[in-house]
């Protein structure tokens, strides 16, 4: 299967293509396992992570699959940087172009500025979260976690629980369980469910009208607490006891055998109590691991236009 | 002052069709221009010595259009337009006069500052350019700027340009005194709280994008606000850059109330909507935001339907630089001087959606009217004021070939249908 230049969104991956990346994650994932954990898929290349938003965890997850393949990783650290000094996000990547870098990896916190980067630039361009709009490396491994637990998921039913608005997870899991024919239920606040939202979205009122649709994974979005600039609910003690994973709600999912899903960090509190962590069927762990897999076959797969030949 | 391409004694046009704001035929005849006055009109007028020939069969010639919105950013911000700058992009258009926007810096909030716009004007600009001034102080919504000195200085309107007078005690104030010092005001119609961080219209787009939502509601609100306040206090108000069907239909309403209110259309809010937004494209990017498909087919209505008074471009030059960057960080605005006349052609004259007569009612005719300025006239004894128009030329709009500092337009490096071949204004062949 071709490679594309970059990952910008799942709406531009081909239900195939989506596939073949579960599919080469596979092997990815069980290289991890061993003690050996390196591959020379990408040896002499350079990954350079440019993260404009803070970020640990996606950051070195990137970090850890690129080493694994053998490119060699640089962090491009924004605070200290020339961006501080009001350089444009274009000069910038001209700086970067003439240091022949072959993948940039990009946080942004506005929408489209890896579209714009990828415009601009020969090196391969992957999404790594841009504001509200995408988040295709989680989309995948949230797919591919799916995929372990439910092998079968045509069908099946994931409830997505909070920020729908300010939520790129939410817009590219959504995406890619709606192209692998997953039902999607969504419920939250009002102000935090778009008004313009697509379709395929079933939309509750209530935690216990969601439970009666008998989903088969819950997925709980982090609230923002750094992004509620206007008030979108009135406290999070209101949001943990009407939209969050409580106590009692926690019982009801494990006598049904639902699964728990969270793209981390988690609020203990208010998405979800401190039980849920320990919760057989809670899925954040394996997640977590799955996304060095998958971003391992996403840079696998790419073909930057820095030089002859992309990777091996 | 800029040398005119020629200054003949007479200038003759043979064998154009005339557009006119009563019928969508055009009237083919022979028009002789001696010492800046349309002395004869007809057929077979005969020779002028000396004159300079255009030849006019198989084009159109329609009276020289008027734009009233736009921003020339100087002074303050020259870097984007400048007055001359802005006044040869109208020239290439076809446009012979327009209104510039009060968003200088410092912003046109005072007699001196009308003043000394159309003092640069008089010595840069070949075209007559009035100015707008603001309705409050630096446009910030709170105190009343000069208003009635600004009107003996020569301002035709006042509007804080690109954003609305939020406060409506504010504004009904500001109604109540530019009515009695007859001076008409413009209102850009956004309720800011709901627009907040929004770049561009909310819906399915904004939603896919990631980029946060201007709803059309804002518009609609704001609109109807205004619209009351205009009926309550007798103001002549003029509603901008109407961009929803539904506050289309308000000013339906109010109209046929006998309201004394008019209202403008961009050429962009007629041909494109939210969908051309594309990927991240910030030359579509601007306020109002562009809408849905279904009110590019209700604003066209109430064009051809007459409800707006005007067209006009709210053209706003910017930079490369400002242009190239994330959507949400990008201004808002576009250039629409030298696309207008083309583009209105290419996509609807040229398709008989509507005729010539529309042009030339909305768009040279209308704005002169609301602003108590002479028209623009094609009849034996009037000043010459015309465009010559090519409708089996294309023109392709490239940085090079455009005369505004700015080359942030949609139409960019496109090829249309259309061409303005020759303007005249006066005893000038201005192009």
């Amino acid at each position: 299967m071709t490679g594309h230049k970059d990952l910008l969104d799942i709406g531009s991956l081909t239900r195939d293509e989506i596939e073949f990346l579960l599919k080469t994650a596979q092997p990815f994932k069980e290289l991890l396992r061993r003690s050996v954990k390196k591959v020379p898929s990408l040896q002499g290349k350079s990954v350079l992570n440019l993260f404009y938003e803070p970020s640990t965890r996606t950051r070195s997850s990137f970090e850890i699959a690129a080493k694994r393949l053998s490119a060699d990783v640089t962090n491009f650290a924004v605070s200290t940087s020339s961006v501080v000094k009001g350089e444009s996000i274009l000069d910038t990547i001209d700086t970067l172009q003439a240091m022949r870098v072959d993948y940039i990896i990009v946080r942004h916190s506005q929408s489209g500025v890896p579209n714009l980067i990828a415009r601009h630039s020969k090196a391969s361009v992957l999404n790594a979260g841009d504001g509200y709009h995408a988040h295709p490396t989680q989309a995948l491994l949230d797919a591919y976690t799916l995929r372990e637990v439910i092998p079968e998921s045509t069908g099946k039913k994931v409830l997505i629980v909070g920020d729908l608005l300010h939520s790129r997870v939410a817009r590219s899991t959504s995406e890619i369980l709606e192209k692998m024919d997953v039902q999607v239920g969504v419920l939250g606040p009002g102000p935090l469910i778009p008004e313009m939202r697509p379709d395929y979205f079933k939309t509750f009122c209530s935690f216990d009208d969601a439970l009666a649709w008998k989903p088969d994974v819950i997925y709980l979005l982090r609230i923002q607490l750094e992004r509620q600039e206007a008030q979108f609910f009135p406290s999070l003690r209101e949001y943990h006891r009407y939209f969050g994973v409580t106590g009692e709600r926690l019982k009801r999912i494990a006598g049904e055998g639902i699964y728990v899903m969270h793209p981390g960090p988690v609020n203990r509190g208010v998405e979800l109590v401190d039980e849920v962590m320990s919760y057989e069927r809670c899925l954040i762990n394996q997640q977590v691991e799955n996304g060095v897999a998958i971003r391992m076959a996403v840079l696998y797969w790419l073909k930057p236009e820095t030089g002859t030949g992309g990777a091996s | 002052m800029i040398e005119s391409v020629a200054s003949p004694r007479a200038i003759i046009v043979r064998g154009a069709g005339i557009a006119s704001a009563e019928s969508s035929k055009l009237q083919i005849a022979d028009v002789a221009v001696e010492d800046g006055v349309i002395t004869r009109l007809g057929e077979d007028i005969g020779d002028c010595e000396g004159a300079i020939e255009l030849d006019g069969r198989g084009k159109v010639l329609l009276p020289g259009l008027f734009d009233m919105h736009v921003y020339s950013r100087e002074p303050g911000e020259e870097w984007k337009e400048t007055i001359q700058s802005g006044t040869e992009a109208a020239i290439n258009g076809g446009i012979t006069g327009v209104v510039t926007m009060p968003n200088t810096v410092p912003a046109v909030d005072n007699g001196g500052m009308v003043q000394s716009v159309l003092e640069i004007a008089g010595r840069s600009s070949r075209i007559p350019l009035f100015a707008a001034g603001c309705i409050t102080k630096d446009r910030g919504g709170r105190d009343l700027a000069a208003i009635a000195d600004m009107r003996e200085k020569g301002a035709v309107l006042i509007t804080d340009g690109g954003v609305p007078v939020s406060n409506a005690l504010v504004l009904r104030r500001a109604m109540e005194y530019a009515r009695d010092f007859d001076l008409l005001v413009g209102s850009h119609c956004e309720t800011m709280e709901l627009s907040g961080k929004g770049a561009m219209n909310e819906g399915a787009v904004s939603f896919r994008l990631g980029i946060p939502g201007m709803p059309a509601c804002g518009e609609e609100i704001c609109l109807a606000r205004d619209l009351r306040l205009a009926q309550f206090t007798g103001a002549r108000v003029h509603l901008q850059h109407v961009s929803t069907a539904r506050g289309l239909n308000t000013i339906r309403r109010y109209k046929n109330e006998g309201v004394k209110v008019s209202c403008a259309v961009t050429p962009h809010h007629l041909i494109f909507n939210e969908a051309d937004v594309g990927d991240y494209n910030t030359h579509f990017k601007m306020s109002p935001p562009l809408r849905t498909e279904e009110d590019n087919a209700r604003l066209i209505e109430g064009l051809k339907e007459g409800v707006f008074d005007v067209i006009a471009t709210d053209h706003a030059p910017h930079a490369n630089f400002e242009k190239a960057q994330d959507f949400a960080s990008a201004p808002f605005g576009i250039t629409g001087l030298e696309t207008a006349l083309v583009s209105l052609y290419h996509y609807f004259v040229r398709k008989e959606v509507f005729g010539w007569d529309v042009i030339v009612k909305h768009y040279s005719a209308g704005p002169r009217s609301l602003l108590k300025l002479p028209p623009a006239e094609i009849r034996e004894g009037a000043a010459a004021n015309f465009v010559l128009f090519d409708p089996d030329k294309t023109t392709t709009f490239t940085r090079d070939s455009m005369k505004s500092m700015s080359s942030n337009t949609p139409f960019l490096n496109c090829e249309l249908n259309g061409s303005v071949e020759h303007v005249v204004l006066n005893d000038r062949l201005l192009k």
